[in-house]
């Protein structure tokens, strides 16, 4: 052990005198998590139902449909309405060129006369089935057809995105739907007012009879929600402890390099105390990183009115996924570092593999946006095995039992690569470590 | 009845793999207790293979070696730890300084606290780096690093120390302070292994000589008795010119 201690101690001292690598491992994942957490906030924001999208609505029309419309689009928490833009109210041509400059996304245009053509139709449709069963014969209405239509006009900003769209194109339909039946049920009941004076009516306004209740898989009453936060710290964590391929494997060529390695294997000590030392202090480092990130999700992203990271409580399981991947990131810093003959060969093979399995594996963009191909492709990637498990925990309540799959891949994966590195060394002695 | 050789080497190859020829074919030789002995030949010749098998950085394709009756392959951890080696290349971390490089190294070998510090500061002063033991080796000259080089293969006062040109590119101080120490040290009952270009340093230092040329040993003996047998020569420079030729190696 002794040995062992002082082969740990010389790595430490070796990788905090290496100030730009220190700040590189450090200093990127968590500049990058900032950003990227505030550029991804607005689309969190959406999926989060946070007031946060402004709908320019212009009113044409004198009745109470642009009333309950925009009631429904502020009840929906989703949106703001605009119905004035410094002070002067919004016309069609207005909403038109601001959402064309991508100034504003989404233009409501209420047209004139648009009530008064749902109620006549109403009014139609109540008083063709009043008369069924006041006329069964020689119905004056039988067969006549009202074809008013209203046509509400939006306009998108073009680089809105499609699900958003078809999103706020169902609600709209929602809300109009909502408000036809409305409508339908206060005429029917207002018409049976005229034909049976002593009729007593307590109707009072539609309300649906079918509601939606989101419960959440874990139990939970008040589960986490996926904001960007809570998808960009595991996302950036894992980057970070990945990234620990380009110095751990640079270290190892600097000692083929410099010749150390040729006098570490002159001593006598074994070639398991000296890469269980350099192991050990690259998985303090990757721990230390990831710890570094959360106190970020935790303390520093809501210094720019970003969510802070909800941790549930589950510090052991956290834990041992940190753990887990941190091992499979430095058996891939090691095979790489084993692997190759030069600096530049690692830090670019290192780097740029490291970039494609976090795009592959849903780090940036989660893998539910994926085509089905792509979704087995990612199931390939360390990083999105050491993803799904930290998504378990942050977004589904997961315990240790529910991260063991994920765990066993990485462990495995760590396995897998130190033999391949192993075995390479054995047979290139010339390579060293 | 005299000393068993402190290394005995029988026939032993080295064939890398890829290469047409050996790099080292069949080498028999026994090495004394207590001699400075030179291992000279043209780059390429199998020198560096021949020490990095001795220290045990790889294994031979073939042959056996013994190192103070102990064999190469089944005593490897024994035998690490009576032998000091100086590579070629500088092997020092150069983001540590002096002192941490050889704590390292002397924690490597077993040795810990005041008698390693002791012996630190020892070689520090013997080698006239007293006032640089906290610096990075970084900023070292190339003379200082040989020096600290030297040092770390030398803090376990090993029997057999194995030197692979360990005065190239350095200036006259710091060679001479290298070479009187090999001397110094070789008097106190230390065997040297030494590989080297500079055939006149070679033929001051070493008691015996071996000339090796495409794996193979062309000539063996006592440097000044070669001369002495080659009178039309002059010097072991010229003998090694005769022996090896004048083309160029890669």
């Amino acid at each position: 052990m002794f040995k062992f201690f002082s082969a740990f101690r010389k790595e430490w001292i070796v990788l905090v005198r290496d100030v730009p690598g220190i700040i590189l491992l450090f200093l990127m994942p968590m500049v990058m998590l900032v950003i990227l957490s505030l550029v991804q906030e607005f689309g969190w924001n959406a999926v989060a139902k946070e007031p946060k999208i402004h709908v320019l609505f212009v009113n044409e029309d004198t009745g109470n449909l642009p009333a309950l419309i925009e009631k429904g689009l502020d009840d929906s928490r989703m949106f703001v309405v605009l119905k004035k833009l410094n002070a002067d109210s919004l016309t069609r041509e207005t909403a038109r060129e601001k959402v064309r400059t991508g100034e504003y996304q989404i233009g409501v245009i209420i047209p004139k006369g648009a009530s008064k053509k749902i109620e006549r139709k109403v009014q139609m449709m109540i008083t063709q089935i009043m008369s069924g069963i006041m006329m069964p014969v020689g119905n004056p209405f039988f067969g006549m057809e009202n074809k008013d239509s209203v046509n509400i006009i939006i306009y998108f900003d073009p680089a809105i995105k499609g699900t958003f769209k078809a999103a706020f194109l169902s609600s709209m339909k929602e809300y109009s739907l909502k408000i036809e039946s409305n409508m339908i049920f206060q005429t029917f009941n207002d018409e049976l007012k005229k034909l049976f004076p002593q009729y007593l009516s307590s109707f009072k306004e539609f309300r649906e009879t079918v509601y939606f209740t989101e419960e959440y898989p874990s139990g939970e009453k008040e589960p986490v929600i996926a904001t960007s936060t809570q998808h960009n710290v595991p996302s950036w964590a894992i980057f970070a402890m990945f990234f620990i391929v380009i110095p751990l494997s640079s270290s190892m060529i600097k000692e083929r390099e410099e010749g150390s390695v040729i006098r570490l294997y002159t001593l006598p000590v074994s070639y398991f105390t000296v890469f269980m030392s350099k192991v050990g202090v690259y998985l303090i480092v990757c721990f230390v990183q990831f710890i570094f990130m959360v106190l970020a999700g935790i303390y520093l992203l809501p210094l720019f009115s970003l969510p802070a990271l909800s941790l549930s409580n589950h510090y052991f399981s956290l834990t041992i996924m940190a753990l887990a991947s941190s091992m499979a990131a430095l058996g891939y810093g090691i095979m790489i570092g084993t692997l190759a003959n030069t600096h530049q060969q690692a830090s670019a093979f290192g780097s740029v593999s490291i970039v494609i399995l976090a795009a592959i594996g849903g780090l940036w963009v989660p893998i539910y946006f994926f085509p089905h191909a792509m979704v087995k492709v990612a199931a390939l990637s360390p990083l999105n095995w050491a993803h799904e498990g930290f998504l378990t925990i942050f977004l589904r309540d997961g315990e240790v039992a529910d991260i063991l799959p994920q765990v066993f891949k990485l462990l495995v994966f760590f396995i897998v690569t130190t033999t391949v590195a192993a075995i390479y060394r054995k047979t290139n002695p010339h390579i060293g470590s | 009845m005299p000393d068993r050789p402190i290394i005995e080497i029988r026939e032993l190859t080295k064939r890398y793999k890829g290469a047409d020829e050996p790099a080292i074919n069949s080498i028999s030789l026994d090495i004394n207790k207590n001699e400075i002995f030179g291992l000279l030949g043209p780059n390429g010749a199998g020198k560096t293979t021949t020490i990095s098998i001795l220290c045990g950085l790889f294994p031979p394709t073939k042959g056996s070696v013994t190192i103070n009756g102990l064999d190469i392959h089944a005593d490897i951890r024994k035998i690490k730890q009576i032998i000091g080696v100086v590579p070629q290349d500088i092997a020092l971390y150069p983001t540590l300084t002096a002192r941490e490089n050889l704590t390292f190294f002397g924690n490597m070998y077993g040795l810990r606290g005041k008698v390693l510090k002791n012996k630190i500061d020892d070689y520090l002063t013997e080698f006239g780096l007293e006032r640089h033991a906290g610096k990075m080796v970084a900023r070292f000259s190339g003379g200082m690093k040989r020096r600290v080089n030297l040092i770390a293969g030398l803090l376990h006062d090993p029997k057999v120390i194995f030197l692979d040109e360990p005065t190239v590119g350095i200036d006259v101080q710091s060679r001479l302070e290298i070479l009187n120490y090999l001397k110094l040290i070789n008097k106190k009952g230390t065997t040297i292994i030494y590989t080297s270009h500079y055939m006149e340093e070679a033929e001051n230092l070493c008691s015996r000589v071996a000339i090796i040329d495409r794996g193979s040993i062309i000539s063996l003996g006592n440097p000044k008795e070669l001369v002495a047998e080659h009178p039309e020569f002059k010097n072991l420079e010229n003998i090694f010119i005769h022996l090896t030729g004048k083309e160029l190696r890669d």
